[in-house]
C-alpha cells in the first residue's frame, strides 16, 4: 500500500528573487572552479503568442565536464567534479529571459553501455502553470544523426530541433564563454517538447 | 545542523517513479485562471524513459543555499516579531512508502498578516511589516521532520481579477533527492471562508486529495511559548516497494 502524492500547486506570481539570488552560476563549489569548458546557457520563456513570462523559475540538473552526476546513484560519484554541484535556478526578468553559467555537460555510457548525449535536465515554474513542464536539453544544431533514449522518444524533426541549445556567439565579456542558446516556449508554434512528469 | 550528528546521503537504492496521478492533482486548466490556457503545452507531454539523468537529483543543498534558523516570525533571533497570529508549522516530508525523506531543503514563503508580500510585483495596498521578510529555508531531520515558526498569512485580491482572493497560504518549495520528487505547492489553513471559492485548492477534484493541501489543527496548549501549531505531511513521488497484492 502506497500513500498518495502530495498535490502539485503553482508558484504564484510571487516567487521571491531572493531564492534565486547567485544560483544561475553552477561554476564552483566550495571555492573550487568546475573543471570542463564554461558556458553560458541563456533563453527567453514565451507562452502563446510568443508573449515573455515574468518571474518565471527555470532549474536545470546536469552531470559534471565528465558526465558525472553528484548522487550517490551515479557509479562514479566518487569521481564526481570537487567544484561542480550540478544544480541551477534562474528567474526570468520582464522580457522573460533566464541566464545560466555552467560547464558543459560530459557525454557518458549508461550501465549498459549506451551512449547519452550531452545534455541537462530542465525544468520551468511559472504562475499558470499548476505543475512544474519538464524537458531535457541537448547541444549542437541537431542536424548530426544523434542518438539518444530521451531524444529518441521525439519523433517528429521540428520538434526535435527545439530540445537543441543553439550555439549563438561569443559573449561580450571579459571572459568571452561560448554562449548556447534555449528558448523555452510554453505554449505556441514552436513550442518546447515536454515529457510527462 | 551544528552538534547533531551528520545524517547520511540517500542510499544507492533503486526508485519507481509513476507519472502523477491526475486524480490527486490540481487540474492544468482552470476556468477563470486565463495563464493556465495560455501557458500550458498544447501538443501532448512525451513519453519518456527514466535513466540516471533524471533519477539523481540535487543532494546536500543545505551546503550550498543559506539556511534559517526555525524562527522566521522576527527578522533576528530575539528581534521584535511580526504583527499577526503566531503559528508552529510542523510537519514529516516522505516517500509514498511513508520512508523518510532526510536532509531535504525545504523553502517557503507566504504574506504577511495583512496579506503582502515582500516582493517587487505585490500592488496590494496593504503594509509591509518591517520584522518580516516571509522568507524561510530549512532542511529536514532525520525522521524527514521539518518545523518553523512564522506568523499566520493573511487573505490578498487577486489583481488581475474583480473577485478572486486568495485564502491565507504557505507556498512550499521542496527537494527531496531526485529529479523526480522535486516538489512545488501552496498549503491553505483549515476552516477559512475563502477556501470554498480558491480556484486553485478546489482545482484538486478528489476531497481527499484537496484535503492534503490544507494544514491539520493540533491541540492548543498554552505556556511558555504560545502558538497555535498546524501541520502538514508531505508525499513525495517515488517507492520502493513492491506493492503487496490484496
Amino acid at each position: 500500500m502506497s500513500l498518495p502524492t502530495s498535490p502539485y500547486c503553482t508558484i504564484g506570481p510571487f516567487f521571491p528573487g531572493e531564492f534565486a539570488d547567485g544560483c544561475g552560476d553552477l561554476t564552483s563549489r566550495d571555492g573550487k572552479q568546475a573543471r570542463g569548458q564554461h558556458i553560458l546557457l541563456t533563453g527567453s520563456v514565451v507562452e502563446e503568442g510568443n508573449r515573455p513570462i515574468r518571474n518565471a523559475i527555470v532549474e536545470i540538473w546536469q552531470p559534471d565536464a565528465n558526465g558525472v552526476f553528484r548522487h550517490p546513484l551515479d557509479p562514479r560519484f566518487e569521481d564526481a567534479d570537487p567544484g561542480f554541484f550540478g544544480w541551477g535556478r534562474a528567474r526570468t526578468d520582464a522580457e522573460g529571459r533566464y541566464a545560466f553559467r555552467t560547464v558543459m555537460p560530459g557525454a557518458y555510457a549508461t550501465q549498459d553501455g549506451a551512449p547519452r548525449c550531452p545534455h541537462l535536465n530542465l525544468m520551468v515554474l511559472a504562475i499558470g502553470l499548476t505543475h512544474r513542464l519538464v524537458t531535457t536539453v541537448f547541444f549542437g544544431d541537431g542536424a548530426q544523426p544523434a542518438s539518444d533514449p530521451l531524444l529518441d522518444c521525439v519523433a517528429d524533426p521540428a520538434r526535435r530541433a527545439r530540445m537543441f541549445a543553439i550555439h549563438d556567439k561569443l559573449s561580450n565579456g571579459a571572459d568571452a564563454l561560448p554562449a548556447y542558446r534555449f528558448d523555452i516556449v510554453t505554449r505556441g508554434e514552436a513550442e518546447t517538447p515536454f515529457f510527462v512528469d | 545542523m551544528r552538534g547533531q550528528p551528520p545524517i547520511p546521503l540517500p542510499e544507492t537504492i533503486q526508485v519507481e517513479y509513476e507519472p502523477y496521478q491526475e486524480s490527486t492533482q490540481l487540474a492544468r486548466y482552470i476556468q477563470d485562471y486565463p495563464r493556465s490556457f495560455t501557458r500550458n503545452p498544447s501538443q501532448p507531454l512525451i513519453r519518456r524513459p527514466l535513466t540516471l539523468s533524471e533519477r539523481t537529483g540535487p543532494i546536500a543543498l543545505e551546503r550550498r543555499l543559506a539556511i534559517d534558523g526555525e524562527d522566521i516570525s522576527s527578522k533576528e533571533p530575539g528581534g521584535p516579531r511580526a504583527i499577526g497570529q503566531f503559528i508552529a508549522v510542523t510537519g514529516r516530508v516522505m516517500d509514498e512508502d511513508g520512508a523518510p525523506l532526510a536532509r531535504a531543503v525545504i523553502e517557503i514563503w507566504q504574506a504577511n498578516s495583512a496579506g503582502k508580500y515582500v516582493h517587487e510585483l505585490d500592488r496590494h495596498q496593504a503594509p509591509i511589516d518591517s520584522n518580516f521578510t516571509g522568507l524561510g529555508r530549512f532542511v529536514t531531520g532525520a525522521e524527514g521532520q521539518y518545523k518553523f515558526l512564522s506568523i499566520k498569512p493573511g487573505a490578498y485580491p487577486v489583481m488581475e481579477s474583480d473577485w478572486w482572493w486568495r485564502p491565507p497560504h504557505i507556498h512550499f518549495s521542496i527537494f527531496g533527492p531526485s529529479w523526480m520528487n522535486r516538489y512545488v505547492t501552496q498549503i491553505f489553513f483549515p476552516g477559512e471562508p475563502l477556501n470554498e471559492t480558491d480556484l486553485l485548492l478546489n482545482a484538486v477534484q478528489d476531497p481527499e486529495a484537496r484535503d492534503r493541501l490544507i494544514f491539520e489543527t493540533t491541540p492548543t496548549t498554552v505556556g511558555a511559548v504560545n502558538l497555535l501549531t498546524f501541520r502538514r505531511d508531505f508525499v513525495l513521488r517515488g517507492k520502493r516497494s513492491t506493492p503487496a497484492l490484496d
